[in-house]
């Protein structure tokens, strides 16, 4: 098996392969989830659901998590506020906008949108590479994290970590054959997409499930049996 | 005829003492040299670039009787042949072809049938270990070798018969190399590269659809000058010739790197001669020199004249993807039907779970009441 098979049988089967399973695995949490139960309304709620969940998502998400004295998110751990939001932008950014990406997105989806120049793509994922390594060794040094990080955590970091410096070297051809990194860029993205669905990266999805589902418990206003 | 050395070859022929040097002159040129910057020239022997290389190379040339090559055709279009012989630059495509002699060629060969297939097999008993194999097209494995047969034997048994006695065996063609279109899914004919049936010998892929002349004459060059086959990389191709991808040579580099991209054959970012990675190129994983040799006589090549590079010199480049849809993209998305598998298989299994569990929880409860009790 030479590196051009390889990439053939990572960017197709295995691909393939793993693409559904990451599907399946999503679908399965989420029914696992809602199949917990759901608490039914037993008064007519006195506030408005819809006002509750948009509120939730305003706090949590759009606004607040950029205004960081007011949770003191920030004066708790700067460094985990600042790199992790920096990795995520970088991280959406490249998946999203950049080009190639785009392209997959395109081939999946049936449509396409305008992308970032490279450079900038590339800047972006620079620091999102940066912020990987500053969190790992935050979760490495700081006692808190120390304490509730297990092999699971550094999986994550990891699989996580492997597509965007393979990413990152490919586009710069660094070091090996572009072939080369291709095949292994795709390889731990196939690994990334079967390790999600099992790990708390699936966070992607359940986090706004869960701000939905407290969004509405806020807003109802309604006395809970 | 071939006890007479090369330059004794070209005085009859009427090629003076400076012609001869500058023969040598031209196969320096030919085996990777005539272009700057140099593929890949840090892998080449060293001793290429001292000053007097072309006295080394007319000293073998003085010495060497010409070199006897058998050119097999299996399942080919003859493409690589017609490249090679309609050559825009003939004077150092001749050049090369002065210094073998094509004892057997299926599309050349004045000779036919039962006369010609004895001349093949009279040469290669008389040159047995010392003739250069060149094959075209690619070899049907499947039904007993039935797919290709020349003179009644398949394709098969004349390759092994013919790599036996071969001083070299050169596979012209992304066909002889890896397969090529036969080769593409299904496969009917069970279609294999050379180099898959014989491997026993070294054998020197020449990929491209068709191979660039140059690149094929420059490897002939080099086995022809130095007895030896040139530097080759994993695929078994001359690092000369194949050491960068397309990309890496693009003259559409930076419109790639600045993200600006052709959407169609025919928008203004076409006319513009923007990239054309959003159009299926396949540069970034190609293996080649069209991008600085090109093609008639350095005139142009695919990506130059606008269309995306279809990836011909890399194996099983027909199964690639489609040649418009773009790189990145997977090589095919999973069904519809295979995505609603997996969505029922996820409801399914994790209904099950919620179930099981439910059915727990009621027996535990039911047994705390009783213990309550
Ligand atoms: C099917 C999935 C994917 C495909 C086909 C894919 C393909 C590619 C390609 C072709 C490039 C190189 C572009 C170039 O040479 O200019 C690239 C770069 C990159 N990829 Fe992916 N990728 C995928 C998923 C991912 C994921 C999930 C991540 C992150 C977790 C990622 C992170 C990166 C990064 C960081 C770069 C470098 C960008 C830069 O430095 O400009 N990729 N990818
Ligand atoms: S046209 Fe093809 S080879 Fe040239 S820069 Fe664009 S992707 Fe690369």
């Amino acid at each position: 098996m030479n590196w051009n098979a390889f990439l053939e049988f990572t960017r197709g089967q295995l691909f393939n392969v793993a693409l559904l399973f990451f599907i399946g695995g999503m679908v399965y949490r989420l029914v696992r989830v809602i199949l917990l139960g759901w608490k039914r309304d037993r008064v007519p709620p006195a506030g408005s659901k819809l006002g509750g969940v948009v509120k939730t998502y305003l706090k949590g998400f759009l606004i607040w998590p950029f205004v960081p004295w007011v949770k003191r998110t920030f004066s708790r751990n700067q460094v985990m506020y600042l790199a992790g939001g920096l990795f995520h932008l970088g991280l959406f950014a490249t998946i999203l906008l950049g080009t190639p990406h785009m392209l997959v997105w395109k081939s999946l989806l049936g449509f396409g949108w305008p992308t970032l120049p490279l450079p900038i793509v590339d800047w972006l994922a620079a620091v999102a590479i940066a912020a990987m390594i500053t969190l790992l060794i935050n979760r490495r040094v700081n006692p808190v994290l120390k304490l509730i990080s297990g092999p699971a955590e550094f999986f994550n970091w990891l699989f996580v970590f492997l597509p965007m410096v393979t990413g990152y070297i490919m586009t710069h051809h660094l070091w090996f054959p572009y072939e080369v990194l291709f095949s292994l860029h795709m390889l731990s993205v196939d690994v990334l997409l079967i390790w999600i669905p099992m790990s708390r990266i699936s966070h992607f999805i359940f986090y706004f499930f869960s701000r939905t589902i407290h969004g509405t418990e806020f807003g109802k206003r309604a006395v809970n049996p | 005829m071939n006890e007479e050395t090369i330059y004794q070859y070209l005085k009859k022929k009427g090629a003076s003492r400076r012609d001869f040097l500058k023969l040598c002159g031209t196969l320096v040129g030919a085996m990777g040299l005539f272009r700057s910057p140099l593929e890949g020239s840090d892998l080449l022997d060293p001793t290429i670039f001292e000053s007097n290389t072309i006295q080394k190379i007319a000293h073998a040339l003085e010495n060497k009787p010409r070199v006897p090559v058998i050119w097999l055709e299996f399942q080919d279009c003859a493409g690589c042949s017609e490249a090679l012989t309609r050559s825009q630059s003939p004077s150092l495509i001749d050049l090369v072809l002065n210094t073998i002699s094509v004892e057997y060629h299926e599309t050349l060969t004045a000779a036919a049938g039962f006369q010609a297939e004895a001349n093949k097999e009279a040469i290669m008993q008389a040159y047995h270990g010392q003739y250069v194999l060149v094959v075209e097209g690619s070899i049907p494995t499947a039904g007993n070798g039935a797919y290709c047969t020349v003179g009644g034997r398949s394709a098969l048994e004349l390759l092994t018969e013919a790599a036996e006695g071969a001083a070299a065996i050169i596979a012209t063609g992304n066909c002889a190399a890896f397969g090529g279109l036969p080769k593409a899914n299904p496969n009917p004919t069970g279609a294999k590269g050379v180099w898959e049936i014989i491997t026993d010998k070294p054998v020197v892929n020449i990929p491209g659809c068709p191979a660039i002349p140059e690149v094929f004459t420059g490897t002939l060059a080099h086995f022809v000058v130095f007895g030896s086959l040139p530097n080759l990389d994993d695929l078994n191709r001359p690092m000369t010739f194949y050491g960068k991808t397309i990309h890496d040579r693009c003259l559409r580099r930076p419109f790639y790197e600045e993200g600006k991209f052709a959407l169609s054959f025919d928008d203004q970012g076409a006319k513009e001669g923007w990239c054309l990675y959003k159009l299926g190129c396949k540069g970034p994983t190609t293996y080649n020199a069209c991008a600085s040799i090109k093609w008639d006589a350095g005139l142009s090549f695919p990506v130059q004249s606008g269309h995306p590079c279809l990836g011909c010199s890399q194996p099983d480049f027909w199964d690639g993807g489609g040649f418009y849809q773009s790189q990145s993209a997977p090589l095919n998305s999973p069904e519809i039907t295979a995505v609603g598998a997996a969505v029922g298989a996820g409801v399914a299994v994790g209904a099950a779970m919620a179930a099981g569990s439910a059915a727990q929880k009621k027996k535990v409860e039911a047994e705390e009441k009783r213990s309550e009790s």
